[in-house]
């Protein structure tokens, strides 16, 4: 078997676990599994992509290549941008659509059902304004560096991976060490004693939508700079990010990250051992086993 | 004098065509100790989850002293001083003791935070021995003295708890009730809702009764604990059968 395997998977772990935090946030404070989130990760992908291309046109020099990386200053100067307006984005969808119904009490699988019409208005919109032809920030070729014991990765990749790492870190020391975190952590276990207590419920869900659109921001990012950015990437993500989220136990950030991870990995052996048409089967077979044998997944406690 | 806690009209209930409180006028003095009674579905803990803004309110008025909250979100209404303790899941049992209190402490300014936790803290001991227990593992007396720490992290002018009693053992009860009575004497409104009522009655200075959401009657704790024509209308007591003598 290739080792290289153990780098792809961590690659696309890491990607898969960034957009993982966002479902398992939403999830434990929403309560609903919000389909429509996979379309943050494409949104934030061509939106950075927009504003990329739109610094490079204002500013040639910001399109030159960074060191040993196969992008400009003009995609970490969008990245920032992007972050912003998709976390906007998912208020505006929340303001439009899922306030509303929250707002009517409606049921879960109400709130469901209307994640799925976001899910399809929004990727619908992205094939209408940037069409469905495969888009690249950069088309610069970067040479795999060994990294010792047959593994390979290029510039590009090990970045993702420190900046995944460091996501994860900052979201968790956020939801343990700051007043926030707590306010979370709080109105995920029950939102009216969180109200009782003095904590401002909307203000917390509406920095939920942030955080977990910004990530996934970042995800379709780093997807779009080491694969391609197409209209259909969150959709192709969205069962491995559930997968994830639920293998990591509902509520635990680095139980999604770890679980992205493990997911990843499982992927890349797939291909490996059974081949690439089972590669999408794994996340589905991990989802099923989990709900079968430990459904509150790895760091999740029981109902 | 202006009422501590005041309502005018009240009418609240989940849904806007099924009230449940039905028109509660009630006023609670400065420093009072008011306990709530009523038979089973008389909508007590309805009346003070509205007061506490988790249920509708449909007409009428709540006021703390001067300032009317009715339209107050219930979040807000903590900072206004008023606190409430709900019956049942009244801790973040899945959080440590220090972080429910941490919590609580939010809205207060960052420097009297860890006074304020360390005034709570000398209150109940119980609760300083172990800060990073998880509060779920609290057993039930113990929970209700970390909900009741939580609630008076604020100083609250007013503390509304619903049935703090709910499963507790007698002797246990019995402490709870002792630390709200100090707490009372300590110059904070309260008011209790309950179904102990001999306990209540005797920690409380005036009881009123509810029954089918109206007020039907209220007076000093003391008389009504000796009133038999009100344990039997309204508290489900049996009057014993007169004796016959031939």
């Amino acid at each position: 078997m290739n080792p290289q395997a153990l780098m792809d998977g961590l690659i696309t772990g890491s990607m898969i676990g960034l957009g993982a935090i966002g479902v398992t946030l939403t999830y434990s404070i929403l309560r609903f599994a919000n389909f429509a989130h996979g379309e943050f990760i494409a949104w934030g992908a061509y939106i950075a992509l927009a504003v990329s291309s739109a610094l490079g046109y204002l500013s040639g020099g910001l399109l030159a290549p960074i060191g040993p990386f196969s992008f400009g200053w003009s995609l970490p100067i969008a990245a920032v941008v992007a972050v912003a307006l998709t976390g906007g984005l998912a208020l505006l969808v929340d303001a439009l659509l899922f306030g509303r119904l929250r707002a009517q009490r409606s049921t879960v699988i109400i709130m469901v059902m209307a994640s799925f019409g976001a899910a399809l208005t929004l990727r619908s919109l992205l094939e209408f304004i940037f069409t469905s032809k495969p888009a690249y920030y950069t088309k610069a070729l970067q040479i795999a560096l060994p990294l010792g014991g047959g593994l390979r990765a290029t510039p590009d990749q090990m970045l993702s991976l420190g900046v995944a790492a460091v996501l994860v870190v900052a979201v968790h020391l956020l939801l343990t060490r700051t007043a926030i975190g707590r306010s979370m952590r709080a109105v995920s276990e029950n939102q009216q004693l969180s109200g009782v207590v003095g904590i401002d419920v909307r203000k917390v869900v509406r920095i939920v939508w942030l955080l977990g659109a910004g990530l996934a921001c970042m995800a379709g990012i780093m997807a779009g700079l080491l694969v391609q950015i197409r209209p259909h990437m969150g959709l192709d993500l969205l069962l491995p990010l559930f997968a994830a989220a639920i293998l990591g136990g509902i509520g635990s950030v680095p139980g999604a990250m770890l679980a992205g991870l493990i997911v990843g990995l499982a992927e890349a052996f797939a291909v490996q051992i059974v081949g690439a048409e089972w590669r999408a089967a794994i996340a589905f077979v991990i989802l099923v086993l989990v709900l079968l044998v430990r459904p509150q997944g790895l760091f999740g406690r029981p109902e | 004098m202006t009422a501590a806690l005041s309502t005018r009209a009240l009418v609240a209930g989940y849904e806007r065509d099924l009230p449940i409180v039905r028109g509660v006028d009630l006023d609670v003095k400065q420093g009072e100790l008011v306990v709530v009674l009523g038979p089973n579905g008389a909508g007590k803990s309805t009346f003070v989850k509205a007061i506490a803004g988790l249920v509708p309110i449909h007409s009428g008025a709540t006021a703390l002293g001067s300032l009317d909250i009715t339209a107050v979100p219930a979040h807000q209404k903590i900072r206004h001083g008023l606190a409430f303790v709900p019956q049942t899941e009244n801790i973040f049992g899945t959080m440590s003791i220090n972080d429910n209190l941490l919590l609580a402490a939010n809205i207060l300014p960052r420097e009297k935070r860890a006074r304020r936790i360390a005034e709570l803290y000398a209150m109940f001991p119980d609760l300083a021995a172990r800060p990073s227990l998880r509060a779920g593992q609290l057993s039930g007396g113990q929970r209700q003295m970390l909900a009741v720490a939580r609630a008076l992290i604020v100083e609250p002018s007013v503390l509304i708890l619903d049935e703090p009693s709910a499963g507790l053992s007698p002797k246990i009860v019995a402490d709870v009730f002792a630390r709200l009575k100090e707490i009372n004497a300590n110059g904070v409104t309260i008011v209790l809702v309950e179904q102990n009522v001999k306990a209540a009655l005797a920690i409380a200075d005036r009881a009123v009764i509810l029954v089918e959401g109206r007020l039907r009657h209220e007076g000093p704790a003391a008389t009504l604990a000796d009133d038999p024509i009100v344990a039997e209308l309204y508290l489900g007591a049996r009057r014993e059968p007169k004796t016959v003598t031939p």
